[in-house]
């Protein structure tokens, strides 16, 4: 008995922690006003961090741009950025392979072409 | 236990051959329908849900009519129904088997199903569907696994089965109910926007799900030689009775309200189904069929005397089946998106792959059931 | 199983209850948040922004299809060619059909000679928001209903659930159907619903929808609901307007001068 009511806890434990707010929720107001100019001397972050966590920055700004409206990003030095793939390609489109290069060397497929319009497909 | 669905005759395997042949083909059409995409189907933007979705609806009400049997045994101790009581359970277990292969077989992104869980939406009713669909399931499976086991070493059954088995005598009506909430809740299809269709679907599902018991009682009787009792077959045949009358009468009150109200929205799906609209009328003869068979099939129910004899019980348990997999798959489903929204008719044609998908699902669905009941015949027979 | 192993079970799980239970109040992952209830008012709240288009049909061209065109060019919408897999975000209907439940008894020659544009409505209680399982679709902060297409399922609930027909679903690739990349949009993949966003990617950039810019009748007026001052809510209070389908309680963004 004991441990069937344990177990009857432990399930309302998780299912509490699963049904909480996710995050989901529109915070203020958006900005309507023009994105962010793109400031091109430099990327949002150095090319190491970058490697090394593009895709979580990419998950980030993709949650927060589609679904909170916090479209805009700044730097820890005081740069703002749009949150948008075309920031990065904004500079990084110069190269048709730039995100091929490694990935086909990592062998690792994300599935962002599919729809995104890749560097190697863009009119740019 | 699982090894007795291992040993079997001429026939069972032959039977178990044909199962996998008809998986097989739907395996290899579904793998069409995953690389070309779901436009290999009939389904198109004004009836963006067809053939899949009508079976899973029929298959949840099938999946829920194990209450019928479940309920009597456990909750008011009708002894007659020992033997069938399994056979209830292990229907409903592989009824939602198929229900969610259904399911799966729908979406536009399978590989993402699991989203519904990374983000539930109380809101959803598809939402609840998932999680009270796979609930049952397992409650059936556990319950009806570990009575059957505790029976095979001759030994009551553990206590908890006991919890497990009244909560799945409630937990059968939600079933159908949030089923019947993802149609029953949305403005725009007024054939289904009706708070009778809750009612109509746990009176369809009990009339049709205790027929195919009653149709599965023959089978088993003729293949096995397990005869779950006459007792049984006759009270199951009174509420399959039962549950068809008030299938037909509620069907009845949506013809009244369509029709004396004479609202356009109310009536035009009805009518389209029924009686064509505009000139169309591509489903008129199948209704048709569907509602003369059930009537009949109903009538044969009621009558003691036919009912009692094995061959009239047969032909009206298998035409109500027809009947109601008619009206809830095609009538309800595909009747629900036409007229569009833009009051349009539109063909529905289901193509040659979205039959074998639709086919080879059903066959995964008799195997699982094939093998559970060959484990539960095996064993209720060993004394 | 001995009744030693039994007792040590009891003990070790109550003993991980209890661990998780500790872990609850260490750990902010697993903190019991009070659920924000925001999301469920479903009303948009005075003070914020609500998108909203007045679509005046006395502007709007016989024969001319420029809005359709400028949206399904701008956001890569395929053209399959046939009824059955059509995707689409905006297009024409006969009055009657966009209209279904107004009265259509002797309708003026005008009326039946009438085509109206029909789109996503965008409505403020959005019936197909409420179906959506995994919140694909959702309302957004300035009311427009928008699609996710990185969570849809391709359940098609909320093609089910929306009232005016105005969602498509890509049966097939559609990258071959498109006939012309724009690369202010992305493509969307098979498997997924989609619809009108109302722009919100040209918003962003203070600019106006592109049907609204490429109307040569200027029959579209797009703009702030909330906003008193508005352009469209000085017109919605000098013109009379009608809305598809009011009697559903969905509270369209679109209205319509007939």
């Amino acid at each position: 008995m004991i441990m069937i009511s344990g177990i009857v806890a432990l399930v309302l434990l998780i299912a509490i922690t699963l049904f909480r707010d996710d995050g989901s929720t529109q915070t203020g107001p958006s900005e309507l006003g023009p994105a962010a100019p793109v400031d091109s001397s430099m990327c949002i972050a150095s090319k190491e961090y970058m490697q090394a966590h593009h895709m979580q920055v990419l998950d980030k700004w993709r949650h927060d741009s589609v679904r909170e409206g916090n479209r805009t990003h700044v730097t820890p030095d005081g740069r703002h950025f749009d949150k948008s793939l075309q920031t990065c390609l904004g500079c990084h489109a110069n190269n048709r392979f730039f995100c091929f290069m490694c990935h086909q060397y990592a062998n690792v497929k994300p599935t962002c072409w599919n729809c995104h319009l890749s560097p190697m497909e863009s009119s740019k | 236990m699982i090894e007795k669905a291992l040993k079997g005759n001429r026939a069972y395997w032959a039977w178990v051959a044909l199962l996998l042949v008809l998986i097989v083909s739907g395996l290899s059409a579904w793998g069409r329908q995953l690389s070309l995409g779901l436009g290999v189907t009939g389904m198109g933007r004004d009836i963006s849900w067809g053939l899949y979705i009508a079976q899973f609806t029929f298959l949840v009400g099938v999946a829920a009519s194990a209450v019928m049997v479940v309920m009597p045994y456990y909750l008011h101790n009708q002894k007659a129904f020992s033997k069938i009581v399994i056979v209830g359970e292990f229907l409903a277990v592989s009824a939602a088997a198929m229900c969610m292969l259904f399911i799966l077989a729908d979406m536009g992104k399978p590989q993402r199903v699991l989203n519904v869980l990374r983000y539930p939406s109380p809101h959803s009713m598809v939402f609840w569907d998932v999680i009270v669909l796979n609930g049952y399931l397992m409650l059936n499976l556990v319950s009806g696994w570990a009575v059957l086991g505790a029976e095979k070493k001759g030994v009551a059954a553990p206590s908890w089965t006991k919890a497990l088995i009244y909560l799945s005598i409630p937990w059968a009506f939600s079933i159908h109910t949030v089923t019947a909430f993802l149609y029953a809740g949305l403005p725009g299809r007024h054939l289904w926007l009706t708070a009778v269709l809750a009612p109509r679907f746990l009176a369809s599902a009990f009339a049709a799900g205790t027929a195919l018991l009653i149709l599965l009682s023959f089978v088993l009787q003729k293949s096995a030689g397990f005869d779950v009792g006459k007792e049984a077959r006759m009270k199951l045949t009174v509420i399959c009775a039962y549950a068809g009358v008030a299938n037909f009468f509620l069907l009845g009150t949506e013809f009244f309200t369509a029709f004396y109200s004479n609202v356009p929205s109310h009536m035009h799906s009805l009518q389209y189904l029924f009686f064509g609209l505009d000139g169309h009328g591509q489903f008129v003869p199948l209704m048709w069929l569907s509602l003369l068979t059930g009537l009949g099939s109903v009538a044969l129910l009621l009558v003691p005397r036919l009912r009692s004899q094995s061959r009239w019980l047969i032909a009206a348990c298998s035409g109500l089946v027809l009947s109601i997999w008619i009206d809830k798959g095609v009538g309800l489903i595909i009747g629900g998106f036409l007229p569009t929204p833009l009051d349009e008719i539109v063909l529905y044609m289901p193509t040659l792959t979205e039959i074998s998908v639709t086919v080879g699902i059903w066959a995964i669905g008799l195997l699982l059931l094939t093998m559970l009941l060959k484990v539960a015949v095996t064993v209720k027979m060993q004394d | 199983m001995n009744q030693q192993r039994r007792d040590f079970l009891k003990k070790a799980s109550l003993g991980a209850l209890a661990g998780i239970g500790a872990m609850a109040g260490i750990i902010p992952t697993f903190a019991l948040e009070k659920t924000d209830t925001s999301v469920f008012s479903d009303r948009p709240q005075p003070g914020k922004t609500r998108w909203g288009m007045l679509i005046d049909t006395r502007n709007c061209r016989e024969g001319c299809s420029e809005c359709v065109a400028a949206c399904h060019a701008t956001h890569n919408v395929p053209d399959f060619g046939d009824s059955k897999n059509e995707v689409k975000w905006i297009w024409k209907s006969p009055y009657e059909k966009a209209f279904p439940t107004s009265s259509l008894q002797l309708p003026s020659r005008q009326l039946q000679e009438l085509d109206v544009l029909t789109l996503c409505n965008h409505c403020a209680e959005p019936p197909c928001t409420k179906a959506c399982p995994t919140e694909a679709t959702f309302k957004r902060w300035d009311g427009i209903v928008a699609m996710d297409y990185h969570r849809c399922i391709g359940c098609r609930f909320c093609m089910a659930a929306c009232p005016y027909g105005s969602r498509s679903f890509n049966w097939q690739d559609p990258r071959p159907a498109i006939s012309e990349y724009s690369d202010t949009y992305p493509t969307r993949e098979r498997g997924v619903v989609e619809k009108c966003n109302f722009c919100s990617e040209r918003l962003v950039k203070g600019q106006q929808p592109a049907c609204v810019e490429a109307c040569p009748g200027k029959a579209i007026t797009f703009g702030d609901l909330n906003d008193p001052a508005s352009v469209i809510r000085t017109m919605l209070g000098d013109n009379e307007t009608v809305q598809r389908k009011p009697e559903l309680g969905t509270l369209p963004s679109v209205f319509y001068i007939i």
